[in-house]
């Protein structure tokens, strides 16, 4: 059927006209004049073309213009694979370097006013080269710390976000361990 | 003589042992820094030292001591259970990190790796050692403790140059200098030179690797089998043990041992634990669609001695309450009253693809069928809301009671760390930074 379509359709750009019965004979090769008329009358039925008030043929629907999906010829279609193919999991979303990737939970409220919560679940990158600005994972004095890195008469602090807390001024060498990344709190 | 090189090569091939620096230990202390430079040792719930920080090995602490004795020479040590979950999820990363190097590793254990770089060196523009050495670094980058690395023609040359310097060497071995690493080595020190064959070289006259491998392949023929021809050839700079790259995808056995404190003479509680473990066993089974057909239970004294019996089941199963029912006919004679046991096991072998499809005149396959399907369920109800979710009845008691008592029966802090959402079976599988976050 597809294939008589085609033949038909190629007519039409060749000629900027709809064949005749006998035209439609010879162009898909069927022999009888009824064979040609049950031909049309498919077409017709499946929308392809029209037949006017003289029972000349017009072009209806030959591009096959609803057909995009695979074989999906009309109504929406399923929600394809194809349209599925550019989203991402959450944990895609939250992880861009897997085998780099920590979580740790927040004890403290040091970090209150930058939002994250005693409770609070903290995604942080091991191998990230900290910027100023960064919320860090850092070691000071054996434990972790969770501030804002900046930067004070040229040396690197620890600053947290809570008027409670003072800056951290590490005395010797400052140990970074991980970059923030994500802050995750979950309430159900 | 001594210095005639064993081999003219450099690297025809390029392999790579890699090998974590007191893995478990490390991977302790890189996620709390109040564990760092201090003497760590995991294996509380077993009782003895699985794994020696550094700091612990100085002390004289061993691999395999009791912690009773631990704690003598080491007041000072910090105990910790083992966290596999953790260690497991950090040699996944370990593995997925050299990969993106190469796709030719062999995963030999849970803190080492071989891997072949032969022929990277255009690709990658760098050369052996430094490829060696950029993975080293990334591991240290990306996981935050060190790894030792050894470069050689070989397996063999390889993981002795993984051995060399520790911790965080590395040591590039090429076919040249194979002779100068042998040197000073006893044999037993090789990889695949057992007590056995290295007390036999020693009758012979053969006291280092050297020395063994500068005889003559004659003479190494005539007295050795195979595998022990083949680690000659290594040592002479040949590639002969080929990576597995694969991996096990099937087992010819399934072994599920455990054991509890205190030790108990309690005939319903010691044969809840070994319902337990048979279940456990059942489980890894079906997980490779495997059934056995002839399985060894047994008891393990508080002397240390074991006792056990073999059996055989009528057909292929992974079905535990079968295998139950045939271990309680004749667990008594194996089950003494009047003795302690500190431990069960079980032991699932001669196992084939599970398949239901003899049928025979009393309608078993058709109750196994049904079993099977049965068991389908259970899996996925375990799969969904944690193993164990459904259990047998037998195996209550050992669910009922914590495995170890005391300071054995402590949980791994990440498993006293749950986030909602998470449940005592069930966490996500990132490894979690420890101790306090100010």
């Amino acid at each position: 059927m597809q294939k008589y379509q085609d033949k038909i359709y190629k007519f039409f750009k060749k000629n900027k006209r709809m064949p005749s019965f006998r035209e439609i004979s010879r162009i898909t090769g069927l022999k009888s004049t009824n064979a040609v008329s049950k031909l049309v009358d498919r077409l017709a039925a499946q929308g392809v073309i029209q037949k006017d008030a003289a029972g000349k043929l017009i072009p209806k629907n030959l591009w096959g213009a609803t057909k995009i999906l695979g074989t999906v010829a009309a109504g929406f279609p399923s929600p394809a694979e194809e349209e599925l193919v550019d989203t991402i999991s959450l944990d895609e979303f939250l992880i861009a370097k897997k085998e780099a990737t920590y979580m740790l939970k927040v004890s403290g409220d040091s970090m209150i006013d930058a939002g994250i919560h005693p409770g609070d679940m903290v995604l942080a990158e091991r191998n990230r080269t900290p910027k100023e600005g960064d919320i860090v994972i850092a070691e000071v004095d054996n434990e972790w710390t969770m501030k804002y890195l900046r930067k004070q008469n040229g040396r690197l602090v620890l600053e947290p976000a809570n008027k409670k807390y003072k800056t951290i001024v590490p005395d010797a060498e400052l140990n970074i361990a991980a970059v923030v990344i994500a802050v995750i709190r979950k309430y159900h | 003589m001594n210095d005639q090189p064993l081999s003219i090569h450099s690297f025809p091939r390029a392999i790579l042992h890699i090998d974590g620096d007191a893995f478990f230990a490390a991977c302790e202390q890189s996620r709390d820094p109040s564990l760092k430079g201090k003497p760590v040792i995991t294996g509380k719930e077993r009782g003895i030292a699985a794994s020696l920080s550094y700091e612990a090995k100085a002390l004289g602490v061993k691999r395999g001591m009791r912690l009773s004795e631990i704690k003598k020479i080491c007041p000072g040590a910090i105990l910790l259970p083992s966290d596999y979950e953790t260690y497991s999820l950090l040699s996944q990363r370990f593995y997925a990190i050299v990969r993106r190097y190469t796709p030719d590793i062999e995963e030999y254990g849970i803190d080492e790796c071989f891997a072949d770089i032969t022929g990277l060196r255009r690709p990658l523009r760098m050369s052996y050692p430094q490829i060696a050495e950029k993975i080293q670094t990334d591991l240290y980058e990306n996981l935050g403790f060190t790894f030792s690395v050894g470069l050689g023609p070989n397996k063999t040359i390889a993981k002795i140059g993984s051995k060399w310097k520790k911790p965080s060497g590395f040591t590039a071995i090429p076919g040249y200098l194979i002779h100068e690493f042998l040197k000073h080595k006893p044999t037993e020190d090789i990889w695949g030179i057992g007590p056995q064959t290295s007390a036999y070289l020693k009758k012979v006259g053969v006291h280092t690797a050297l020395e063994f491998a500068r005889k003559s392949e004659e003479w190494v023929k005539s007295k050795f089998t195979k595998p022990i021809y083949e680690t000659w050839q290594e040592l002479n700079g040949k590639f002969i043990f080929p990576l597995d790259t694969i991996g096990r995808t099937t087992y010819t056995s399934v072994q599920k041992v455990k054991t509890f404190t205190p030790p108990s003479n309690n005939r319903d509680f010691i044969f809840s634990q070994l319902s337990k473990n048979v279940e456990n066993a059942c489980i890894k089974l079906r997980r490779y669609n495997l059934a056995a057909t002839q399985g060894t239970f047994f008891l393990k004294l508080q002397t240390f001695r074991y006792v056990g019996l073999e059996l055989k089941f009528s057909r292929p199963t992974a079905i535990p309450s079968e295998i139950i029912k045939v271990i309680e006919a004749h667990f008594d004679e194996v089950y003494d009253s009047q003795c302690l046991y500190r431990a069960t096991g079980i032991v699932l072998f001669n196992l084939e693809e599970h398949t239901v499809n003899q049928l025979d005149l009393f309608n078993y396959a058709l109750k196994a069928m049904e079993m099977k399907k049965l068991y389908a369920s259970v899996d996925k109800i375990n799969e969904r809301y944690g193993k164990h979710t459904v259990f047998l009845g037998t195996s209550f008691l050992a669910h009922d009671h914590p495995q170890h008592e005391k300071e054995r029966g402590d949980q791994p802090e990440r498993k006293q760390h749950l986030l909602k959402g998470e449940n005592k079976r069930q966490r996500i599988g990132i490894p979690m930074f420890m101790g306090t976050v100010n």
